[in-house]
């Protein structure tokens, strides 16, 4: 049977010299498609190569049907947040199901994993330590980290050191030890390696403290039957704006079976918007309205203020 | 009730704000000063970014300057041509500080430099303040009639070139003086986040000898204007300049002055300067330890600077 469909295989590749360039092409698409997952980020790593290069040629029909494999699908309830003047957080949803779940009816033990990543948009971050100079606390080293997240929050069925090993979670950015932080050439070379664990942790230590780098309660993704789960994700009110993604990963026995992202906009809108986007574009006339808005004010100050005295 | 700040980018209680203003402004009114030396560390202390704090804080002192300059002019308590003078000297000053302000941020020791530059002038300020009206009181209580200023007294500020008739301050003396003390009123405004009256005050009435009764006048006048040109600066170079947070400073504030001036009317200027001077020293104490305790945490992040 297998030998019927080389065959097969053979007679179209010489019967149509199109076919064969089509095939050649699919290959070279897919060995590019490899490199790139080698190269990009952590999410690309463990996405099937297939995804990113152009489409196949047609499976061949006759080969044994493989194992169903598990998908993860996922989305985020509101795509698009708005930051206006009364914002104090959101909270968003981020559910899926996984396809071709294998989860037994009863499982009540961690078949699968899922973790949920909400990161925000990378930024430089500078750190400074201070010592003690002749009694006085003065900032004297620093490191210049070229890309932190801005906000990095992470929800899971159990704790993540418990789902996979660190090389896994290393390769994947999942959680708070392995975020992604490489620190520029220059400033960080007269530091050893201990040294800049400390200003590691300190970013994330002083991050958590505002409330950006959260971790989400015990049972942060919860299943739904077999197949279905979901995560609540709270943005504090001081979430740098700009877009969010959001990773899910589907686990089994430590091993990233798939993964799924999604994106959710995070946008100013309303009146802070228009005075955020003002002050940031045009700051002459920004600060010319201030300076006016000021003295209106403290007139109208000075007239009331005569009135009660009178 | 919370309100999302645009340029600090955190969502803060409208009431706390407005209180903040309000007592600010009470103690302003009471004791005749601005109140940016207080005002600017409460935000900071609130969790307001230094450099928003430092370029909002101008802008209310801004408006808090034209009201009580406003009340001045009709007193006819303002030397026009000195406060000119003191505004020119000002405002190149405050557009040196303002590239400092930039220049102190990338590399990451403005905080200190700020604090530094508090507890240096409010220690000084407060503690000349507290010896001069404990002695006043002491007079006072003893029945000894407060020494007047005496006239026509000359020092090495009247032997320098660009002299000028000051009318409405009675005086003939040099331009460079008041120019270079405009300056450096301007820088620190910039720097500090303060309209800078607790040192031009005392500086033009021992210095250059101004009448005690325009001085207030006068230096409100150079306040208003330095301000204008910091808020200005600061909104166009740093874009540190939070409209909202400012205007909720400033409503508590006119509220707050109000009252300050009432209760401050039932004390005597010894007894007042007394108070001033007691809080000014707090102050000072309050910054100074943040500098020499061993702080809880010794790393702090920021963003990098001058990226874009």
């Amino acid at each position: 049977m297998a030998g019927n469909a080389a065959g097969m295989f053979g007679l179209r590749l010489t019967a149509a010299s199109c076919a064969m360039l089509m095939v050649a092409f699919g290959q070279s698409a897919l060995a590019q498609g490899l490199q790139k997952a080698q190269t990009a980020g952590p999410l690309q790593r463990v996405l099937p190569p297939v995804l990113m290069g152009p489409r196949q040629p047609p499976p061949v029909l006759s080969e044994p049907r493989p194992q169903p494999v598990e998908k993860v699908e996922a989305d985020v309830s509101t795509r698009s947040v708005e930051v206006t003047t009364g914002f104090t957080g959101h909270e968003i949803l981020v559910f899926g199901a996984i396809d071709n779940s294998q989860q037994p009816e009863d499982a009540t033990d961690n078949y699968y994993d899922v973790v949920v990543v909400v990161e925000g948009t990378p930024y430089p971050v500078v750190v400074r330590r201070k010592s003690d100079v002749a009694g006085v606390w003065i900032n004297t080293s620093s490191v210049l980290f070229a890309s932190v997240p801005s906000y990095y929050a992470i929800a899971s069925t159990r704790p993540v050191d418990e789902i996979a090993g660190p090389a896994v979670l290393e390769l994947n950015s999942i959680g708070f030890a392995h975020i992604k932080m490489t620190p520029s050439p220059g400033i960080w070379w007269k530091l050893n390696e201990y040294e800049l664990a400390g200003f590691k942790a300190a970013v994330i230590r002083l991050k958590q403290k505002e409330h950006l780098y959260v971790v989400e309660a015990k049972d942060g993704v919860t299943f739904t039957g077999r197949s279905l789960f979901r995560s609540t994700i709270a943005l504090p009110a001081n979430v740098p704006v700009g877009p969010l993604v959001a990773r899910t990963y589907l686990f089994r026995n430590g091993e990233v079976l798939s993964a799924h992202i999604a994106r959710v906009r995070l946008e100013r809108k309303g009146i802070e918007r228009v005075l955020h986007d003002f002050a940031f574009r045009d700051p002459f006339a920004y600060g010319v309205i201030a300076v006016m808005l000021a003295v209106i004010a403290g007139l109208a100050g000075s007239m009331f203020f005569r009135r009660e005295t009178a | 009730m919370n309100i999302y700040l645009p340029i600090a980018e955190m969502s803060v209680n409208v009431a706390v704000f407005l209180g903040m203003g309000c007592a600010v402004g009470f103690l302003s009114g009471m004791f005749g000063v601005g109140g940016g030396f207080l005002l600017t560390p409460l935000l900071i202390f609130m969790g307001v970014p230094s450099a928003v704090a430092v370029g909002t804080g101008s802008m209310q002192i801004l408006a808090s300057s034209v009201a009580g300059g406003i009340a001045q002019y009709r007193r006819k308590n303002v030397d026009i041509k000195m406060g000119l003078v003191l505004v020119g000297g000002g405002v190149v000053g405050a557009v040196i500080g303002v590239a400092l302000v930039r220049i102190l941020r990338q590399i990451g020791q403005f905080d200190l430099f700020v604090s530094l530059s508090y507890v240096l002038f409010l220690g000084a300020v407060g503690a000349l303040m507290l010896i001069e009206s404990i002695g006043a009181i002491r007079r006072a209580r003893s029945g000894q009639p407060v020494t007047a200023r005496k006239t026509g007294q000359h020092s090495w500020v009247h032997g320098l070139p660009f002299k000028m008739r000051f009318n409405r301050s009675k005086l003939y003396i040099s331009a460079v003086p008041p120019a270079l003390i405009g300056a450096f009123v301007g820088f620190m405004a910039a720097l500090m986040g303060v309209g800078g009256g607790f040192v031009m005050v005392p500086a033009m009435i021992y210095l250059l000898r101004v009448p005690t009764s325009v001085v207030i006048g006068t230096s409100l006048f150079q306040i208003m204007f330095v301000m204008a040109a910091t808020t200005l600066l600061q909104a166009m170079q740093n874009k540190t300049v939070d409209v909202v947070l400012a205007l909720l400073l400033i409503v508590g504030g006119v509220v707050g002055a109000q009252l300050g001036v009432i209760a401050g009317a039932r004390l005597k200027g010894e007894q007042l300067r007394f108070l001033l001077a007691a809080l000014v020293l707090l102050v000072c104490l309050r910054i100074g330890w943040e500098l020499i305790a061993r702080p809880d945490e010794i790393y702090s992040i920021g963003p990098l600077l001058g990226a874009s």
